[in-house]
């Protein structure tokens, strides 16, 4: 059992699962100043800068645990100029672009823990599928 | 992951679009009602959202609701029109004070907000299909 358990907390299938925690949140976070295009007043929402760099560092020192225990966290974006009167900084087609990049990425980051999980197949079973 | 609950939030916004919507053809209907029910001219209602924090979403996170629906109290034109069974002695009538063209653009803002929140609902569910995909 040890060595299944270890290949489950390899660094690289813990940092897929975390950034695709990430993913999801971000696009929470997108889903959130969409749905506040029109209210005045509303200051967009994104991933916390000073967490996806930490997390960054944390990725490519290839501290697992670290990792691991990261929680992702988001704030509010007040530095982006508003263009309106109502004070609302959203830019509908930035939000757009930016959920169609948060998808693409979700993507290979599900086709990468796929991967892992296939070969793991693999291995065991000894022949392709 | 809670790709799915974010879907909370966007069916706030749908929700709050589509009665802006409504409210936009309720004013486009009422654009020659010269007597409502109060026995005045119609009144335009204008809608004003407001955000609503979601916590079960996580920090930030916020929806939106249609806080009030209120009546534009600026006067119509008044036109004279003696025919006009609501001409007052002078032969004047009280229009409502509905701008057509503002109406619309109000409509197509509404429905292009609509439009970017459904895109949120199909990549939400795009990204539910891939993680339930995972190893198959």
């Amino acid at each position: 059992m040890e060595l299944v358990a270890s290949l489950f907390a390899s660094d690289s299938y813990t940092a897929v699962k975390k950034m695709m925690d990430v993913s999801a949140m971000r696009h929470g976070a997108i889903a959130s100043n969409l749905a506040n295009v029109s209210t005045p007043g509303y200051k967009r929402v994104d991933l916390s800068k000073t967490f996806e760099d930490q997390l960054k560092s944390q990725i490519s020192a290839r501290d697992t645990q670290a990792v691991a225990s990261a929680v992702p966290r988001t704030e509010t974006d007040s530095l982006s100029p508003a263009t309106r009167a109502d004070g609302n900084n959203v830019q509908i087609d930035r939000e757009l672009l930016e959920m169609s990049k948060n998808t693409m990425n979700f993507d290979a980051l599900t086709n990468f823990a796929s991967g892992s999980l296939k070969q793991l197949k693999m291995a065991i079973t000894g022949r392709p599928q | 992951m809670n790709v799915l609950s974010a879907t909370a939030i966007t069916a706030s916004a749908l929700e709050a679009e589509k009665m802006r919507v409504d409210i936009t053809s309720q004013n486009i209907a009422n654009a020659h009602t010269t007597q409502g029910l109060d026995g005045k001219p119609y009144q335009r209602r204008v809608v004003a959202f407001e955000s609503v924090l979601n916590e079960q979403m996580g920090q930030n996170m916020q929806g939106v609701r249609i806080s009030e629906i209120k009546r534009d109290e600026t006067p119509g034109e008044v036109l004279n029109n003696p025919e006009h069974p609501h001409a007052d002695e002078e032969g004047n009538v009280q229009m409502p004070n509905v701008n057509i063209a503002y109406e619309m653009v109000d409509m197509v803002t509404a429905s292009r907000s609509y439009e970017a929140n459904l895109a949120v609902v199909r990549n939400a569910r795009q990204m539910a299909n891939q993680a339930l995909a995972i190893g198959r």
